[in-house]
């Protein structure tokens, strides 16, 4: 009897001793280790892009960017309110995440090959297609038009690798000007510098005025994703886990609902992200 | 090597050098004429601010108050985009040039100005004694004198006029800051960027500031 009794206890012993074991090998990333030490969740967004990360004069951050933000805190931390928000700009987030100082971006920030070489971006939870904003009186109907217009664009967006080669198939030369912010943008369209204001639909709805007007053309689908340091494999694989339940569940259209945004084609956004991957690599394989 | 400076990074910015040197070209184009027009303004205006013309004078003092104490953000801001709204448009390379030889000529005055005031009275009184009209004077006695007191100070604001020509690209200048930001916001590529922006920037500004030191070095000298 005594000896089935110790028999018992050194196999629980055994059995203690392999749980803990199996335990601290889920939390051993070191990264999501940091994080929970730390005990807050560091995300860059926007907050200047209603509907994605937008601000109110000193008040709280809100928009589909913020509630995925919180989503992962409670999914890291246990609490969707243990995060602190940092506004980026387009020339601040990368240093960000170099330093060390945030954990990822969540700034409308769209994955493109070459910047997969700089940064490691999650699967896409948005995807956009760039529109047209032109003014009512400038005779301009379709992108067909638009031979020998400037078009105006934000800097270190993506919308000029969009238009490119569709005025190249219609034959037309147009002329990009790229501006720090978007309110620089139309500023540049109300006083005539530009003909055209171009980003992500989603965006330009925020600025259709009495005076503009949206055209109805559509250009290259723009997916949005989290980016984070290089090599931060263990917030990456959480962050995919995460989006692809909240897809599954049908939580992110009820999110994007909630957040007003356009409807997303989940199939086109896959088969763009697969492409563009692809693109990374090769682009990595020639230098 | 990964991060912002690894080799593939470097490597990608020598390739793209073509696109910065077009941007240096046009940070050149702007400073220079720039440059020229703020030491037309700052001369005339340093002049004017000596003599006599009352209501001239009061004039030049709400020119160079407006342009001393608002950022030149916004002044570029006003010719790019509100002008054209008044139906004066100016390209994006004139929108610079008057920009910074406004802004720039505002300091010119006051640099032009205080320099004749440092040249004693009595060589004023001594060439009029000699029978020398008033253009006279200035043209032959004081304005040499006056260059000389002032010269170091003004190579400081043509150092100024350099760097803050980096202000057009928020008005899509397509000068050397504008390639630098349109560059690396797409590709994400910062580092070799920005080191290799300050050092193109360091190339012109440089060797203007060891000029202005070697002028004060020799002006004290001769003193």
């Amino acid at each position: 009897m005594k000896q089935n009794l110790s028999r018992i206890l050194t196999l629980a012993l055994a059995l203690m001793l392999v749980l803990t074991a199996f335990a601290s090998a889920e939390t051993v990333d070191p990264a999501i280790a940091a994080i929970q030490a730390r005990g807050k969740l560091l995300v860059g967004v926007k907050a200047d892009v209603p509907g994605f990360g937008y601000q109110e004069l000193g008040g709280d951050f809100e928009g589909l960017e913020i509630d995925l933000a919180k989503k992962l805190a409670q999914k890291i931390l246990g609490d969707p309110n243990k995060i602190e928000f940092t506004a980026v700009t387009a020339k601040t987030r990368g240093p960000l995440l170099d330093t060390g100082e945030l954990d990822l971006i969540l700034a409308t920030f769209t994955i493109m090959p070459d910047r997969l070489l700089q940064y490691d971006f999650s699967a896409p939870y948005f995807v956009d297609a760039v529109g047209l904003l032109v003014k009512k009186d400038g005779g301009l109907a379709s992108f067909a038009d638009f031979d020998g217009k400037t078009v105006g664009v934000a800097q270190s967006s993506s919308t000029r690798a969009a238009l490119e080669p569709a005025a190249e198939e219609l034959g037309i030369k147009v002329e990009f000007l790229e501006f720090p912010t978007y309110p620089d943008i139309k500023a540049a369209l109300d006083s005539g510098r530009v003909d055209c204001f171009s980003v992500d639909k989603a965006i330009l709805t925020g600025y259709v005025d009495d005076t503009v007007v949206l055209l109805a053309d559509s250009f290259n689908a723009q997916p949005y994703g989290a980016a984070l340091k290089k090599g931060n494999a263990g917030l990456l694989a959480v962050v995919d886990e995460l989006i692809a339940q909240l897809r599954a569940s049908g939580e992110m259209d009820e999110l994007m609902a909630k957040n007003d945004r356009p409807e997303v084609n989940w199939d086109e956004v896959d088969a763009y992200h697969e492409s563009l991957w692809a693109e990374a690599e090769a682009l990595a394989a020639q230098q | 090597m990964n991060g912002p400076f690894s080799i593939a990074n470097w490597r990608a910015w020598f390739n793209a050098a073509p696109l910065f040197m077009r941007g240096y070209g046009q940070t050149l184009l702007i400073s220079l004429w720039g440059l020229v027009f703020a030491l037309i303004i700052g001369i005339l205006a340093g002049v004017a601010l000596t003599g006599r013309n009352r209501p001239l004078k009061l004039f030049l003092r709400g020119y160079m108050s407006f342009f001393q104490n608002t950022p030149l953000m916004i002044q570029v801001f006003i010719l790019y985009n509100v002008l054209p709204k008044l139906g004066v448009r100016m390209g994006v390379v004139t929108v610079g040039v008057v920009g910074l030889a406004l802004y720039t000529g505002a300091y010119a005055a006051d640099i032009v100005a205080s320099a004749i005031r440092a040249v004693p009275w009595g060589q004023t009184e001594a060439a009029e004694s000699q029978g020398l009209s008033r253009v006279q004077t200035l043209v032959f006695v004081i304005l040499p004198q006056a260059v000389k007191v002032g010269l170091p100070s003004m190579t400081n604001q043509a150092v100024n006029l350099v760097k803050n020509s980096s202000i057009m690209a928020v008005i899509a200048g397509g000068e050397l800051m504008y390639v630098a930001d349109s560059w690396s916001g797409s590709n994400l590529i910062y580092g070799p960027t920005f080191v290799m922006t300050a050092v193109l920037y360091l190339t012109i500004c440089l060797p203007i500031s060891l000029f202005a030191r070697w002028l004060e070095k020799r002006s004290v000298r001769n003193v």
